[in-house]
């Protein structure tokens, strides 16, 4: 047998593992889209119960997405807990889920299919996505 | 949706609303996250999508997007409106063609998309088997990528029409893989757009919410009474839809540059 030819039974396990991947990928996008939503939806039933209203008067100022946490988490610290915060973490969740993805791809590539032409792409990625998120 | 129906048919609705088209562009955006990450979850997990030409292409698009979304912050609306009555006329004229394009099968690479290793297998649920195939001029689809990137973030829509197209044509990858892969592609790239417009603070929530609820009831509702209807039907109801827009937006846009 040729040393040079990967053996079947290493070939199907590189095929098992990027099976998992693919799971492992469709797993957190769902996840992650029905949390953001299930986030939004109980913050406008709350705000519901609390004001009889649907209506959202609120605007987001011109900020990034970590402020955006950072400042609504440190808002839920000090005790001020609002359906507004729900309402704002649910939006967050649905902008980190496609993140989150691409970081869950990089770890693989990297920790289990051991490509590294490929880890290094989804870096490339992971890096311009956290360059956007930093932008203001 | 086939690919198409998300930002083009909601911008339209939202500026016809009496919304700022840089507000519907950002809320349009951000809502195209929820209904891509939502399908893309179901075709990974059926491993149609193909992870690795998603990987390399998210690389151009996310950067176009970024680059678009730039250009719309700094452009005024007018020319927004007739570049997106431009791109509705377009996608009228591909619907009214009506030819599903396909592109060449490969069974030579490059020796760049080789050395991508963009080739791959999905299940064939009618037989049971696993179907192989190989792209090509990966070389070609990137740059186009990147156009196709720019589109979707200077109007907001995921542009999964124009992705296709270059999957399918240029790279020739088989119809599943194109759409399931795009749509994963879709997902990333309106991240990079919405990023841009929240940092200009152009999403406000009270609007993103209802539209972000809505477009996902809409996607989930759409797919049960779109296999009810016939493809003629369905064809028919989007091309008056499409035109109708179409001529909407180049009319605002236009609006009072000749009085």
């Amino acid at each position: 047998m040729n040393p040079l030819e990967p053996s079947p039974r290493i070939e199907s396990v590189r095929e098992a593992r990027q099976f998992e991947m693919d799971t492992l990928v469709g797993v957190v996008l769902r996840d992650g889209v029905l949390l953001s939503l299930g986030l939004i939806v109980i913050g406008l039933f709350w705000r519901w119960l609390r004001t009889g209203g649907f209506a959202l008067d609120y605007q987001i100022a011109g900020t990034n997405l970590f402020e955006f946490v950072t400042g609504e988490v440190g808002l839920a610290v000090q005790g001020s807990v609002r359906p507004r915060l729900l309402i704002n973490l649910g939006i967050a969740v649905l902008m980190l889920t496609p993140f989150i993805r691409v970081a869950v791809s990089m770890v693989y590539f990297m920790g289990f299919l051991r490509n590294w032409k490929y880890t290094c792409f989804t870096a490339i990625v992971l890096i311009v996505l956290t360059y956007s998120l930093f932008l203001r | 949706m086939g690919g198409m129906g998300g930002g083009i048919i909601l911008i339209p609705v939202l500026t016809a609303l009496g919304i700022d088209i840089k507000h519907a562009i950002a809320i349009s955006i951000l809502s195209v996250i929820a209904t891509s990450s939502g399908s893309a979850s179901a075709y990974a997990h059926d491993h149609i999508t193909n992870l690795k030409v998603g990987m390399f292409l998210e690389m151009f698009t996310i950067a176009g997007a970024i680059a678009g979304a730039r250009i719309t912050l700094a452009s005024s609306p007018r020319p927004l409106y007739i570049i997106f009555g431009l791109v509705l006329m377009a996608s009228w004229v591909v619907l009214l063609m009506d030819k599903h394009p396909s592109g060449q099968k490969f069974t030579q690479q490059d020796a760049f998309t080789r050395w991508l290793e963009l080739e791959g297998s999905y299940p064939d649920f009618v037989t049971g088997q696993m179907v192989e195939y190989k792209a090509g001029r990966a070389y070609l689809g990137a740059p186009l990528m990147f156009g196709a990137g720019i589109v979707s973030g200077l109007l907001g829509i995921g542009a999964g029409a124009v992705k296709v197209l270059i999957h399918d044509l240029v790279m020739g990858l088989p119809p599943k893989v194109s759409t399931t892969t795009s749509n994963l592609i879709i997902g990333v790239t309106a991240l990079a757009g919405t990023s841009v417009y929240l940092a200009a603070g152009l999403v406000n929530p009270g609007l993103a919410v209802p539209v972000i609820l809505g477009v996902v009831a809409g996607a989930f509702l759409g797919t049960r009474v779109l296999v009810r209807l016939t493809n003629q039907s369905v064809r028919l109801f989007f091309l008056v839809i499409l035109l109708a827009m179409a001529i909407e937006m180049i009319a605002r846009g236009l609006q009072g540059i000749w009085a």
